[in-house]
């Protein structure tokens, strides 16, 4: 038997938005003359799909269908300001922004809306593209009327901005201490890595990655998933492939192509299962919290872990390379102390062990 | 020179060691294959040369001459996407995008042949294609879809196939 399997687990608590805060976004929403929704907002898609999130968040904070609202992110000039797509901001705060933007345009839609079915805004909702009267469904008027009489007979433009910001948390210079919380909105994710390791070749395997993310409100299920399954084959090469210089033991030896950079292919895929636990925020929009760059962080110490689970033995540098694992191997068959966690070598001492110091305070303690 | 690229016969002026993907996008403007690595390491400018997949960054064009070219532009035809295609969308395979003509060429040569769903089988055919963002899972699902003649309303989107929500109560 040359392959023993193993299992761990890791878990990671993740932050919305930049730490200590003070990072805006902004959004502006303009309500065309036939009821179709223009919004401008910096927030960048690189294909994590923050369009198609944002344009879901207007759709449902104004009550009309998706396919009315058009995001315009051509440019960043002409969008209102966005501190920028990355420290898992996107849906969190750019997308507060555009449903603080869309609750404004909604609330000009149904303030006319009641003026034009003479009946109080507080009793009227938007369902589905039409102002109707709570309650009596026949006493309605379509967003698309109302965004026409507003041009055409007010002479007003119906439009909302929104800003997303938390205030900046200074910190005291002395004790490091804040005044505001400077994070906002954290995620909790586990991976749990199941892994066969070969002790002939040092190879490793990883047979099934099993994933839990809270990420507060999943506004849309199928790109979250796609979050998940991406993070975790970027945390699968982070543990075991990747490396920017390959070739040992010095840097001029780095790779001097693409291929010498081992990213996982298709075929490294593992069974993937992945869980999202909706535990909502209570300042994201509809109780979104982030998914982004935390989908890549659990799975490295869970498989280093399995590791240690399937031959007993802590590899504590990534990627865990099969010359790693034998190195390891060697050292544990010839009776080498054992690397730790945190990648020292840890010999018992029994006077600095905690139960020393106990037995000695409470000798002390009695002697008193 | 005379290539045929999707069909229609292309005159090129380039030199015949001129790799066909800077032909293709610089001379002829076809851009769906991407220049990535241009080291045949990504996969993602891969182009069908008589039916097989090969990496146009690679491939001087006297290697093409009287061959047939196809690229993701040759796949449609009337405005019908091919069911490769559908699945793509239906089942989310594309985030950033820039893999994906490659992955698709691919995956149609795979699928013109006769391909199973076999995971195995899919993963050996496109292995050697390089994915950033999906982790290769929806990519494998689209292709096995079509391999298995699938098809999709893509006014609907797709519901995720390996994930459990569950909600929390405050």
């Amino acid at each position: 038997m040359t392959k023993h399997q193993g299992r761990g687990i890791a878990a990671i608590e993740y932050p919305t938005g930049m730490n200590q805060n003070g990072d805006p976004s902004q959004a502006w929403i303009k309500l065309k003359m036939d009821g179709r929704v223009d919004v401008f907002a910096g927030t960048v898609d690189i294909g994590q799909g923050s369009k198609t999130i944002h344009s879901q968040i207007v759709a449902d904070t104004l009550g009309v269908p998706m396919d009315w609202v058009t995001m315009d992110t051509s440019n960043t000039d002409s969008s209102a300001f966005c501190m920028g797509t990355f420290a898992s901001r996107g849906t969190f705060i750019g997308g507060n922004a555009v449903r603080l933007a869309a609750e404004k345009v909604r609330g000009r839609i149904l303030e006319i809306g009641g003026e034009l079915l003479e009946i109080d805004p507080g009793d009227l909702e938007i369902i589905d593209g039409e102002v109707v009267a709570k309650g009596s469904p026949d006493k309605k008027i379509g967003v698309g009327d109302i965004a026409g009489a507003a041009t055409f007979v007010k002479g007003e433009l119906i439009s909302g901005q929104g800003t997303a910001l938390k205030e900046y948390a200074t910190l005291d210079p002395e004790t490091g201490a804040v005044t505001i919380p400077p994070h906002s909105a954290i995620s909790y994710a586990a991976c749990a890595a199941e892994v066969e390791v070969d002790v002939e070749t040092g190879d490793v395997r990883v047979l099934k990655l099993t994933q839990v993310y809270d990420v507060g409100c999943a506004i849309n299920p199928t790109m979250v998933e796609g979050q998940i399954e991406g993070g975790a084959i970027q945390g699968l090469g982070l543990g075991l492939l990747e490396n920017c210089y390959p070739y040992y033991p010095s840097a001029e030896h780095r790779g001097g192509q693409f291929g010498s950079y081992l990213a996982p292919s298709m075929e490294d895929l593992p069974e993937l299962e992945c869980i999202i636990l909706e535990n909502p925020s209570a300042d994201g929009p509809f109780g979104a919290k982030a998914i982004g760059e935390m989908a890549n962080n659990a799975q490295p110490p869970a498989i280093a872990a399995a590791i240690y689970d399937a031959v007993g033995i802590w590899v504590t540098e990534l990627p865990i390379t099969p010359e790693k694992v034998l190195r390891a191997l060697e050292a544990k068959a010839a009776g080498q102390p054992e690397s730790t966690r945190d990648g020292k070598v840890v010999r018992y001492d029994e006077a600095l062990s905690m139960s020393s110091f106990q037995a000695a305070e409470s000798a002390v303690r009695f002697a008193v | 020179m005379n290539i045929t690229i999707n069909g229609t016969s292309r005159i090129v002026n380039a030199g015949p060691l001129t790799p066909l993907l800077h032909v293709l996008r610089e001379e002829l403007d076809v851009l769906s294959p991407k220049a990535g690595c241009q080291q045949g390491g990504c996969g993602t400018c891969t182009v069908l040369v008589n039916g097989e997949p090969r990496r146009s960054c690679l491939l001087p064009i006297a290697a093409v001459e009287g061959a047939e070219v196809r690229t993701v532009e040759g796949l449609a035809s009337g405005g019908k996407l091919t069911p490769v295609q559908e699945a793509w969308i239906h089942h989310y395979a594309a985030q950033c995008g820039f893999c994906t003509s490659g992955f698709l060429m691919a995956a149609t040569a795979y699928l013109e042949k006769g391909g199973s769903d076999d995971h195995a089988e899919i993963a050996a055919a496109l292995g050697g294609h390089v994915c950033r963002c999906t982790g290769y899972v929806k990519i494998y699902d689209a292709v096995a879809a079509a391999a298995r003649g699938e098809s999709f309303d893509l006014a609907t989107t797709a519901a995720g196939s390996r994930t459990t929500i569950r909600g929390v109560e405050l």
